[in-house]
């Protein structure tokens, strides 16, 4: 008998075009936290899914107690006492606490000896229950809509709980949670092992590491680099192996050169569907040849504070000026026409139309005017020429060029449509929102090459990143907004990556306001 | 006023069950326009069966009216399986699907009824003779001042609707399966994740769908028509959608919808008798549920919540 | 064996249907060639000749000579009078069609129908105005009406965020109730129970005219369809509009993502659909007929979503597929009268076509994986 829970033995797992795992091997004993640390796409998550039974290693094998298993599905998994809380939560929004967490094992009871109903009574008592044994603060009767994302999040722990895991996988738990609430989470976890419970922790986030964990393996590209035990080592050797030496994430820019002001926000306040305060009374200008990056949490705000600056959502309050004119009150079609690009955070559902053809999708936003079109009737040999400049100098690739529909196309290449089709508007404002989510690096540095490449030419930039390192290599101005707060806005050189982390939480400059 | 309440509930009442089937099959997350059809279908099944068998029994009898009910329950269950191929596994569009559906079953019925009168009962006819049902009255409830009235003349299907409705809002709020069916509706991947089918459970409520329709179907046939013909076909399963957008996509909220259309309808009915106009306005008052569909939906639509997860075709990789 | 078996059956597929360029009418064709071995079934297990049938089906469209004919009637009458059915299903089609490519459903053709048909009947039908001012003025009517019927359910859609599918059939029950009760209280001729017949002056089909040995009915309609669809295809092919009415047809956040204003192009596209529609019922009740029967919705409105479907929802598609459906439905009249087999069987086979159509884009993805896998 070997002294490891569970054993994942030479994993290899190939996906169309990359090597996701690349003989990777990992032991994990019983009762301890270990890490999986390394960047985006370092394969951290793909290697947990098969752990998990959602994908089914290509070479190699997992052991678990010992025994050499092949965990076909998700609830084979659950069998063999492995929860795992995913980064997108899988909760029914109009249920209860307790009945999300009962689903697929609720306890019955029987009205009048016969007709089985579902014995919610017993169900809030064991969670209760459940829930202070492991401090997790849960009222069961509360309806999941009308509680925050660290309650949900612990719901989702729950949920593993009343399976009886015994192993737990976290992916990236902390990326949504404010500081006190990853405190809290980190307490919880404490608890967990304390209890004998396994824990393993995806993460890219160093400190927790520190804090927290036992053992800590570091990903990179695929490939395990090492595993260190972590009271013997310091943050930055694991940020060394874990950034990998040969890829610099510093990209050149030069000094900045500012001109007049082109966007100006004032007073902004933005409500969401349920007529809740989503963006908070928020100013800031951006002026030309400045990249301002709105830095931030997800579900901060930024998403809808950007919304309502291209038109896509209505500001309650506040003004909106671009180049000296008032657009509040614009049209989307006004807006553009006024000046403003806009590469949204949903490409597939927002960004393009899937089942029309990249040329068709080049042209989205200037089908109407000349040359593309004159009088109403659509000019289709423009169409066609402007799509073979666009394919050519932005380098997309496509399976059949102007006529590939946009659906079949990879996400770096869709992705690479919807910038060359902003960019080429020439809008004073360009706003990207998390332009390099779910790209590869290769891509991700090509972007970040464009938006430098824009700032040069004198463009005002809005980014909005939940990435610190893309805050702080682009930059030339930092936004952070918490809760739907601007909380500081400063000059990037002034800014170290910890003070802007800190105010992405909501806690920075505590001491300046004294 | 005591007909304008009989007549009210005995329309109101197979509506609310096409009704209760809609919510069964919205809930879980498939859009069902095909109540229209479905309803058509099972009543075309039931009647079917009576009047095969109606020479076994005495004219008066009961029972082949039982076995119709059951017949068409059936038959709507099966032509059911139709939208939940199309929908589940085929993962077409679940609007398309349900008008083709009603379309196809409208024109399959009126065929296969000519057809079998001519090649079976050697008759020319695009109807089955069905008769009205007979109606009961429950003895000492009927004689409470107003509300006696709606134990006064029923028709046996109204106490078989009541119980089938009691027994779906028992199964769709208080079992374990009415909790994975409108988790369903909500967010299927969390349904998935707790390790239960989430195409087995839309299967199901698909098919509770189809059976309910068709057991409304049958009670119009017995009732209002007196025959199956293509008559059936009078958009009582879009009143039906309207009354469960209108209540929610909740069953008790969808039952005053269903009492406002019947009574809407037996009122305009007694009006028109009051008055003495002549008959041909009767196509006046025939026309109130619609308009009263359209203010409603005018009003309620947009305040209302359909289940998140409708009309999404579930691929188990996609989040 | 089995697999082997299967491997066949998929090399089969791929080779016919796999290729993506001819999917787009292959697809179709499948879909006809399954529902016509259908309906060979159905009408040889109740006893009558297949063949025999279906060659009826074209002997009654005027496609196929008949054995023998009345004085003056001829193989070119048939054809005629089938032509004249043709041209309101065409207009139909292109309702459901434009409908359809903005991601609507039009199902309350047959009301809009009833609509425009019914005022063009009141208001031209039964005037005195000469010829030369009659037919065009229905023709405007027509389409003028339609279009404000089909424009009021793109706007509830857009305003009140109301199902189109359900407000389309609540006004195809309103509009037939209200019209059968306004002819039955003020136009009805007692003798047929339908409204009284429309002037020829108005009306959009010549009928009896001689030419050589025959008499026949020429619908003029059918040049005003032909013009519609060419006016279709350059809308959806060539214009703005029609980019803008597929761009929210495809996805409705991306349009307006792209500055669209998706409810305008959903209340135009409906207006266009609305107007077609419009036209269909002048055709029909002032063209093909020339009254109008109390309580009945026409089946022309549903029909058509089967020739919207099975055409593709192309312009050119629903040429072939309106002339496939025509002859279903115009010869079942004449099958049933010689073979036996009930003339309602047209409208079920139509349905199964339907149902096959249906299932199409599932056919194109399973078609595509297998041809990944085999890759």
């Amino acid at each position: 008998m070997s002294d490891y829970i569970i054993e994942m033995n030479h994993i290899t797992k190939r996906f169309p075009g990359i090597v996701a795992n690349d003989d990777v091997s990992i032991q994990v004993k019983k009762g301890e936290i270990y890490a999986l640390l390394g960047e985006n796409g370092a394969g951290k998550s793909t290697l947990m899914s098969m752990l998990f039974g959602m994908y089914e290693p290509d070479e190699g094998e997992i052991i678990i107690r010992g025994e050499k298993v092949k965990i076909q599905s998700p609830n084979h998994a659950t069998k063999l006492n492995i929860g795992m809380v995913h980064q997108h939560f899988k909760l029914v929004s109009n249920y209860t606490i307790a009945e999300n967490i009962i689903m697929g094992m609720e306890p019955v009871k029987k009205t009048l000896g016969i007709f089985k109903s579902v014995d919610l009574k017993k169900a809030n008592e064991d969670i209760l229950a459940l829930s202070r044994k492991f401090g997790l603060e849960v009222d069961p009767t509360k309806v999941i809509e009308q509680v925050n994302v660290s309650m949900q999040q612990r719901v989702e722990i729950l949920k593993m709980l009343y399976r009886e895991a015994e192993i737990l996988i976290f992916d990236e738990p902390t990326a949504v949670l404010t500081p006190q609430e990853i405190e809290f989470l980190l307490e919880i976890i404490r608890s967990l092992r304390d209890d004998g419970k396994t824990i393993i922790l995806i993460t890219h986030k160093l400190e927790e590491i520190k804090k927290i964990a036992d053992r800590c393996a570091i990903l990179c590209r695929g490939r395990l680099i090492d595993v260190l035990n972590v009271a013997q080592t310091d943050t930055k050797t694991m940020a060394n192996l874990m950034v990998g030496r040969e890829v610099s994430f510093t990209v050149d820019k030069p000094e900045p050169k500012y001109g007049k002001e082109v966007l100006r926000v004032e007073h902004l306040t933005v409500r969401n569907e349920d007529k809740y305060e989503v963006v908070k009374d928020v100013s800031f200008s951006v002026r030309e040849g400045e990249i301002f990056v709105v830095a931030g949490v997800s579900g901060n705000g930024q998403i809808e504070l950007a919304d309502a600056i291209a038109g896509l959502m209505k500001p309650s309050s506040g003004t909106v000026t671009l180049n000296g004119a008032d657009i509040t009150a614009y049209s989307i079609r006004k807006r553009n026409l006024a000046g403003i690009s806009y590469i949204p955070e949903d490409r597939h559902n927002v960004g393009l139309v899937m089942d029309f053809t990249l040329s068709d999708n080049l042209a989205l936003k200037s089908y109407f005017e000349e040359p593309f079109s004159h009088k109403g009737v659509i000019d289709s040999e423009k169409f066609t020429s402007y799509g073979e400049e666009l394919i050519g100098k932005y380098d997309i690739r496509s399976s059949q060029g102007n006529d590939t529909i946009v659906r079949s196309m990879s996400g770096g290449n869709q992705q690479k449509a919807i910038i060359a089709r902003e960019i080429e508007l020439g809008s004073s404002l360009t706003i990207f929102v998390q332009p390099t989510r779910g790209l590869d690096i290769g891509a991700i540095e090509n972007i970040h090459k464009q938006i430098i490449g824009e700032r040069s030419k004198g463009k005002a930039i809005l980014l909005i990143s939940l990435e610190l390192d893309e805050v702080m290599n682009l930059a030339d101005t930092i936004g952070v907004i918490y809760n739907g707060e601007i909380q500081k806005i400063a000059d990037a050189r002034t800014l170290t990556p910890s003070e802007v982390g800190e105010f992405m939480m909501g806690v920075g400059g505590r001491h300046e306001k004294k | 006023m005591n007909t304008i309440i009989i007549d009210g509930l005995s329309f109101a009442l197979p509506l609310f069950i096409m009704a209760i089937g809609g919510i069964y099959c919205e809930r879980s997350g498939i859009t069902n326009l095909a109540i229209e059809g479905l309803q058509g279908f099972g009543a075309f099944c039931g009647a079917l069966f009576a009047v095969s068998i109606a020479q076994y029994f005495a004219g008066n009898s009961p029972v082949p009216f039982y076995l119709a009910m059951l017949f068409a329950f059936l038959g709507g269950m099966l032509f059911s399986l139709l939208h939940a191929m199309l929908c589940i596994k085929f993962k077409a569009n679940q609007v398309i699907s349900g008008v083709v559906i009603n379309i196809l079953a409208m024109a399959l019925t009126e065929f296969m009824t000519k057809q079998i009168n001519a090649s079976i009962f050697g008759a020319a006819s695009n109807k089955f003779v069905l008769g009205v049902s007979a109606r009961i009255t429950v003895p000492v409830l009927s004689r409470i001042p107003v509300l006696g009235a709606v134990f006064t003349n029923l028709y046996p299907f109204e106490i078989v609707i009541a119980l089938i409705a009691v027994a779906a809002w028992y199964i769709l709020y208080k079992t374990r399966f009415g909790l994975h069916l409108r988790a369903c509706g909500d967010n299927p991947h969390a349904v998935d994740a707790a390790g239960i089918e989430v195409s087995k459970v839309r299967l199901i409520a698909v098919m509770a769908s189809g059976a309910l329709s068709g057991l409304g179907g049958i009670c119009f046939a017995y009732s209002i028509s007196a025959n199956f013909s293509s008559n059936i076909y009078s958009g009582y399963g879009y009143l039906a959608i309207a009354a469960l957008i209108f209540g929610n996509w909740k069953i008790l909220p969808t039952l005053g919808a269903c009492m406002l259309f019947g009574f809407a309808r037996s009122g305009g009915y007694e009006l028109v008798k009051v008055l003495e106009m002549p008959s041909s306005y009767q196509d006046l008052v025939m026309v109130l549920p619609y308009v009263l569909t359209l203010l409603m939906l005018v009003f309620f639509s947009k305040k209302n919540h359909a289940p998140k997860a409708l009309g999404e075709i579930y691929d188990k990789g996609s989040r | 064996m089995k697999k082997s078996k299967n491997n066949l059956l998929h090399k089969l597929i791929l080779q016919t249907i796999g290729h993506e360029k001819r999917q787009s009418y292959m697809i179709p064709v499948f879909t006809i060639i399954l529902s016509l071995i259908f309906g060979i079934i159905v009408i040889a297990l109740l006893g009558s000749n297949p063949l025999g049938a279906y060659c009826n089906l074209l002997q009654g469209s005027g496609l196929a000579p008949k054995a023998s004919y009345a004085g003056h009637k001829g193989m070119i009458t048939d054809f005629t009078s089938f032509l004249n059915a043709l041209t309101p299903m065409l207009f139909a089609a292109l309702a459901v069609l434009i409908a359809l490519r903005a991601g609507l459903f039009n199902i309350g053709v047959s009301g809009q129908m009833l609509a425009a048909g019914f005022t063009a009947t009141i208001l031209i039908g039964y005037s005195d105005l000469s010829a030369v001012i009659a037919k065009p003025l229905t023709v405007i009517i027509g389409f003028v009406i339609g279009a404000l019927a089909g424009a009021l359910v793109g706007y509830l859609k857009h305003r009140f965020n109301i199902n189109e599918v359900v407000s389309t059939i609540m006004f195809n029950y309103i509009f037939q109730n209200v019209i059968s009760f306004l002819i039955n209280t003020f136009y009805v001729d007692p003798v047929s129970r339908q409204s009284k017949n429309v002037g020829a002056a108005g009306r959009l089909t010549l009928v009896d005219v001689v030419i050589g040995d025959y008499k026949m009915d020429i619908p003029l309609g059918i040049l005003l369809a032909a013009v519609g669809i060419a006016v279709t295809a350059f809308i959806l092919g060539k214009t703005t509009l029609g980019f803008e009415i597929k761009a929210v047809g495809s996805s409705v956040r991306a349009a307006e993502y792209a500055g669209i204003q998706v409810g305008r192009t959903r209340v135009l596209a409906m207006m266009l659909s609305g107007g077609f529609a419009g036209l269909a019922g002048v055709t029909y009740y002032m063209g093909y007929f020339a009254s109008i029967q109390p309580k009945v919705l026409v089946s022309t409105g549903y029909d058509a979503i089967a020739v919207a479907l099975l055409g593709n929802s192309s312009p050119v598609g629903i040429v072939f597929s309106s002339f496939l459906i025509t002859v279903i439905s115009k010869g079942s009249t004449y099958m049933s009268s010689t073979s036996g087999v009930q003339a309602e069987i047209a409208s079920a086979i139509t349905g199964i076509i339907l149902l096959f159509s249906a299932c199409g884009a599932f056919v194109k993805y399973k078609v595509n994986r297998w041809k990944e896998d085999t890759k």
